[in-house]
């Protein structure tokens, strides 16, 4: 019995000992990372913009293997299927589409023609009516040459349900209707045409609308616009390996374990703007979790050394690879486009006195702390996230980063009004719920914390009817201008009866859905100040949500690798410029 | 249970009679009394058994101990934290007012959150406890002693219950069960959840005691007190409840002594999982799963909660393992 | 003893029947609607009903149950969203991780196995060894300390034991590697290399059990007349401990330990969350959350075929290796 409790009190000293190592210095704040750019875009007509080959990156030398490592493996790596981040990304390696970003990294875009010599010609003015012209010299990897019909077939299949996960825009338009496979049978006859699409020669491709989209050259930068080998087309196992147009082709496929890469040696540099190809292969690992990956990288050895850790730094590390000034240089920092709010159910909170009170009561400061500070999420006070053209910084309902409690109250004017958070029962979700819960009702809000399911948290929100007044909701634009924010998300007419929903804050106000009306009928270039203008207008005079922060990407790379960089689209890892350095 | 209704040992301390000297008086004693006899000589009883009771103690007076300490498993102090949510000061912020340091993240003292946690563990693992115990011993009896085909229904069931897997059922029932009662915005209280848990923990732990007394009362049940009530006219009832029953007061006290412990790492086990109790209930496996996060930047926030539920469960092994140990030397282990 | 193998089959079957209903009507007590999985982003009402009829999830649920179970027997028709037909024996198409259920198990199993097989070896050898060694020592220091260390890992909690054994060997020492399975054909040293923390846990905190019915059952042993008589006739310790009494006390071992593997094999969900091992328990676990009904059904029913089958041949070997039962 003495040896037992000598034993215990000898673990016990141990383990205090290892406890009392940290000491975490109170120490003057030092200067944050900087997360602030200004977003610029814009759409190249002339098509020598579109033409390859893309500059020599300095310092690149063409060889070597790239690890991407990844949590979770990537759900589709079918063209026509993609939506998620990393596929979207994953996929600029190995699928071509119409039309692509050109991006410094620094959040100024060029939409360029990819498979097509310029990003679409608008033939009548009237955004109803567009061309593509296809380039010469576009190959699949087994040296096809790709036409526009392998376009036009890629479009008809993502009418077929059972290939569906990808984005529904151009399907959509097409068919004149959300219910656009009632339109068109894929399935019946796969060599027909989508209605709307034609191909008057193996180098045009035309879509015709109904009613104008003027958005239609960003829309075919989503892979949905890929081409597929219509012999070649396998149905729901085309997701194990997909014909490829780009730089490189999937060689092994190990469903949720690993994918391999390698050269597509049919791709030619000279009809390609963006993309490079100086590794001879990228090889995508799934399963290890953050703090794993964040490890092994910072570690640098062996082929960890040409590794990429696509899940980011885990909170809790944060502050150790921040606080080390050699991982600087490996360190990869950029804000997204992913955009988070408070959202208020328009529908049940109705007073906007109530709105605006919340607006002034939120400690924002408090909430990222739970991310892991500055370095995971950048607090906002817009409706667009800072990565949007034309995006203006206010500030509506100034209450400070810790918010203005006294203020709200005020505001409230003496009343206590019960409102019901509604969060996902996950790990986030519940801290989340903790926090909100304390900082609004210090500000004389009575806060019910409602626990929902995390899998079906979202799906839950977006139904109209959804009996909850306050929840978490984000939003990330498929291309960075504020015609695919503001619009899709406060503009009441879209409020779907039944179904999902992406704007869930359901404001319905028929002079903003005027406005919106107005601005979309703008020609491009001037509709990025304008979104700016009606961001600020709809927060002072409706406050439909309160925003919170936007999703800071911070992640490592091994010290080998160059040239990767956040995209500034979709706020993730992206590889068209990476290269082993030697 | 083979427990002699007198204890000769009681005034010789375990040695022979010398013969020629007086022979010591022999004091007869309740079986009771000489459990506890045997518990008092073992040096491991005693200490598991107050560390239990100190423990127990703190879990049913935490509002006192809040009282005192003065700070709630709510407050939370995210001043001390730095922007990265990390706390400040040595051991996660430990110090005079914060004895176990602060969780990194959300700023909530630890001490008084692992106070509380202690409080739903062993609130449910003593509920658990309990209402597994009386299931299986129930069953176990009736199975035991009717044999036959009532004998063979609830084996198969407890083959049943043995096969199917109690975390995938636990994890698709729990929600569902919680909508079917409560309204999309009226918040689940969370007396609820800890029922819905014990009624889990018992649909799937009563077989081992069942199995357990079963074979027990395969043995006791040719014995001549058992003919004789049955012969005597003695209804089912009876014959089960005030015959066999006291009999099995032994095995069944060692099975719920030892399903404590069993259950507080069940419970805790299912809170790793995201899948037992919710915030703001404080409950010590959702804080282990959050802290291993921290393992190398606040290993503090790691082990105060590790150390103490591993303490906490080896006293009550300990004690559950002398208890056994005080009802039947014989079966020594 | 035909007879007696056949009954016991026969009930087994019977389990696996019951298991298999029970998982059927529990997984339609779940709120997440399973078409969702298919139409994520942008979907709505009707496209959502069409996707549902694609699936076959509008039939009856007694119909989608026979059909479910005719496929295991006799290979099925999924359609074409899943991959089209499907041979014996036919677990399903999973639209969450896209692929048959079949292949996401050829994948997950051999982790798990790797996992519990070579632990359990180690947990029964360390949990024998420790029990004898203390029955042979009874009442010593030596004797305390094994118990002592055997309760300790008895009371431990698997996710703290793993996570201090990856702190140290893996963050800080670096002699081990980041767990991350290999199969055993493809490169052995890496396969038990990245296990082994895995099987010490997993052995930290199951040799208990072993140790202190290993030490009971030989302390009962060696004081029977058998094993007098063998001292008497001047046996070395060894062979008397190892060829005579160790016979006799193992047969509760056996009973525990095969229902034990049984069990475990069909549930090592927290030693792959705490080691990130992707095994049948957490595709289990995930397969809940993400409302996959087929991979939750066979995951289900593997788990517990495993622990029937574990059942059954528990109840015969019991029946071989003593023959005082066989006789009874």
């Amino acid at each position: 019995m003495r040896r037992r409790s000598a034993a215990i009190v000898a673990l016990l000293t141990l383990v205090t000992g290892l406890g009392a190592c940290v000491n975490n210095r109170k120490s003057g704040d030092d200067a944050g990372p900087d997360v602030d750019r200004k977003a610029t875009g814009a759409i190249a007509s002339d098509p020598r913009d579109s033409t390859g080959p893309a500059p020599e990156i300095p310092g690149a030398s063409r060889g070597g293997t790239i690890t991407v490592i990844r949590q979770n493996r990537i759900p589709h790596l079918d063209p026509q299927r993609v939506y998620s981040f990393v596929g979207l990304n994953a996929s600029q390696l190995y699928a071509r589409r119409l039309t692509t970003f050109k991006d410094d990294g620094q959040g100024h875009v060029t939409l360029v023609g990819d498979l097509a010599v310029t990003p679409g010609t608008d033939v009548n003015k009237d955004c109803k009516t567009w061309e593509f012209k296809i380039k010469d010299g576009v190959r699949y990897e087994d040296g096809t040459i790709i036409t526009s019909r392998d376009i036009a077939y890629g479009i008809a299949r993502s009418f077929d349900l059972a290939l569906t996960g990808g984005p529904t825009y151009i399907q959509q338009w097409l068919a004149d209707t959300p219910q656009f496979d009632t339109r068109f049978d894929f399935k019946s006859n796969k060599t027909a045409l989508a209605p709307g699409l034609s191909t008057p020669d193996e180098k045009t491709l035309k879509l015709a609308f109904a009613k104008p989209h003027c958005d239609l050259p960003f829309a075919t930068s989503l892979p949905a616009t890929a081409p597929v080998p219509a012999a070649k087309d396998t149905g729901v196992d085309y997701d194990k390996q997909p014909v490829a147009s780009g730089p490189y082709k999937i060689t092994k496929n190990t469903a949720g374990v690993e994918i391999t890469m390698e050269r597509n040696a049919n791709w030619d540099p000279a009809t390609d703007a963006v993309r490079h190809q100086y590794p001879d292969r990228f090889v995508w690992s799934f399963g290890p979790d953050p703090i794993t990956q964040t490890n092994r990288i910072i570690a640098d050895s062996g082929a960890d050394q040409t590794a990429v850790s696509w899940s980011g730094v885990h909170p809790s590390l944060m502050a150790k690879v921040v606080g080390d000034p050699a991982l600087r240089s490996r360190t990869i920092q950029s804000p997204t486009p992913s955009h988070n709010t408070l959202t208020i159910n328009n529908q049940r909170v109705t007073d906007l006195k109530v709105r605006q009170a919340l607006n002034y009561a939120i400690d924002r400061d408090g909430l990222i702390k739970i991310l892991g500070g500055e370095t995971a999420g950048r607090p906002v006070t817009t409706l667009m996230p800072p990565a949007t053209i034309g995006w203006k910084d206010y500030d509506a309902y100034p209450a400070g980063r810790n918010g203005n409690p006294d203020k709200a109250r005020d505001l409230l004017g003496g009343k206590k009004p019960d409102l019901v958070l509604a969060v996902a029962d996950s790990t986030f979700g519940q801290e989340v719920s903790i926090h909100l819960r304390a900082n609004l009702e210090k500000a004389g809000f009575k806060i019910t914390v409602k626990a929902v399911p995390a899998d079906s948290f979202y799906d839950e929100t977006k139904k109209k009817d959804n009996p909850w007044d306050l929840y978490l909701g984000s939003w990330a634009a498929d291309w960075p201008s504020g015609a695919s924010i503001l619009p899709v998300l406060y503009d009441g007419r879209a409020i779907k009866d039944s179904g999902s929903n992406n704007g869930t804050s359901y404001l319905n106000a028929p002079a903003l859905n005027a406005e919106f009306d107005r601005t979309l009928a703008l020609p491009t270039e001037q509709q990025g100040a304008e979104w700016g203008r009606l961001d600020e207008k709809i927060m002072r005079e409706y406050a439909p949500v309160v925003p919170l922060y936007v999703d800071v990407v911070f992640t490592l790379h091994g010290s080998k690798v160059g040239g990767v960089f956040v995209d500034s689209v979709f706020g993730s890892p992206t590889f068209v410029k990476a290269f082993v350095r030697k | 249970m083979s427990t002699a209704p007198l204890d000769l040992g009681a005034r010789t301390n375990g040695e022979p009679p010398v013969p020629g000297e007086p022979s010591p008086l022999v004091v007869a004693r309740s079986p009771g009394q000489v459990v506890w006899l045997r518990l008092k000589r073992d040096g491991t009883a005693l200490v598991s058994g107050a560390v239990s009771l100190l423990l127990i103690v703190v879990a049913v007076g935490a509002p006192v101990i809040e009282a005192a300490y003065g700070v709630g498993p709510q407050d939370s102090f995210k001043n001390e934290l730095d922007r990265y949510g990390m706390p400040y000061g040595v051991a996660g912020g430990v110090g005079g007012a914060h004895w176990f340091g602060v969780e990194p993240g959300l700023g909530r003292d630890v001490f008084i959150q692992m106070v509380y946690g202690m409080r739903t563990s062993v609130g449910i693992a003593f509920g658990a406890a309990l209402l597994t115990t009386t299931i299986g011993a129930v069953a176990g009896i009736v199975a035991g002693y009717l044999g036959g085909w009532v004998d063979a229904v609830i084996s198969w069931l407890v083959d049943v219950a043995l096969a199917m897997p109690f975390l995938i059922f636990t994890l698709a029932l729990i929600r569902p069960l919680e909508l079917r009662f409560y309204g999309p915005r009226e918040v689940v209280p969370e007396w609820f959840r800890v029922i819905v848990l014990i009624g889990l923990f018992a649909t799937f732990g009563w077989t081992s005691t069942a199995r357990l007394v079963r074979g027990q009362v395969l043995s006791l049940r040719e014995r001549e007190f058992v003919e004789a009530a049955r012969l005597s006219g003695a209804g089912l009832g009876r014959i089960l409840f005030r015959e066999l029953l006291p009999n099995l007061w032994a095995p069944i006290l060692v099975a719920f002594s030892l399903a404590i412990p069993a259950y507080i790492t069940g419970e805790a086990a299912l809170s790793f999982l995201g899948i037992g109790m919710l915030e703001p209930t404080p409950d010590f496996g959702r804080m282990i799963y959050r802290s291993l996060s921290y393992l190398q930047t606040d290993p503090a926030y790691v082990l105060f909660p590790g150390v103490t539920i591993f303490v906490l469960v080896l006293a009550f092994n300990l004690f559950g393992d002398a208890l056994r140990d005080a009802l039947d030397p014989k079966s020594s282990r | 003893m035909v007879r007696f193998l056949a009954r016991r089959l026969l009930l087994a079957a019977l389990t696996l029947f019951a298991v298999s209903v029970l998982t059927f009507l529990m997984f339609f007590a779940l709120p997440r609607d399973p078409a969702t999985a298919m139409c994520p982003k942008n979907c709505d009402a009707a496209r959502l009903e069409r996707v549902r009829d694609e699936l076959g999830l509008n039939d009856a649920k007694a119909v989608q149950y026979l059909n479910y179970m005719k496929g295991i027997v006799a290979g099925r028709d999924l359609g074409s969203a899943q991959g089209g037909y499907c041979a014996a024996p036919c677990l399903g198409y999973s639209y969450v991780n896209g692929e048959p259920v079949t292949s996401t198990f050829t994948r997950v199993i051999p982790v798990t196995l790797s996992i519990v097989i070579p632990a359990a070896l180690l947990w029964l050898a360390t949990g024998i060894g420790l029990g004898t060694f203390s029955a042979l020592h009874r009442g010593t220091v030596l004797d305390r300390m094994a118990i002592g260390f055997s309760l300790a890992g008895a009371s431990s909690q698997l996710y703290f034991v793993g996570g201090v054994l990856l702190l140290v060997f893996v963050y800080h020492l670096r002699i081990l590697p980041y767990p991350h399975y290999t199969s055993i054909l493809d490169n052995p040293l890496a396969w038990a290399a990245s296990l082994i923390l895995p099987w010490c846990a997993l052995a930290f905190l199951f040799s208990a059990v072993y140790a202190r019915l290993s030490r009971a059952q030989m302390l009962e042993t060696m004081s029977e007349d058998f094993v007098r008589t063998a001292v008497a006739k001047g046996l070395p310790r060894r062979t008397i401990v190892v060829r005579h009494a160790l016979r006799a006390a193992i047969t509760p071992l056996v009973t525990t330990a095969g229902l034990d593997v049984g069990a475990t094999l069909g549930g090592t969900v927290i030693t792959e969350t705490t080691f990130g091992l992707r095994g049948l328990g957490r595709t289990a676990v995930d397969a809940v959350k993400d409302g996959d009904l087929p991979t939750i059904m066979g995951t289900v029913l593997i788990a517990a075929t495993f622990i029937v089958v574990a059942n059954v041949v528990v109840d015969v070997s019991y029946t071989l290796i003593d023959p005082r039962v066989r006789l009874r």
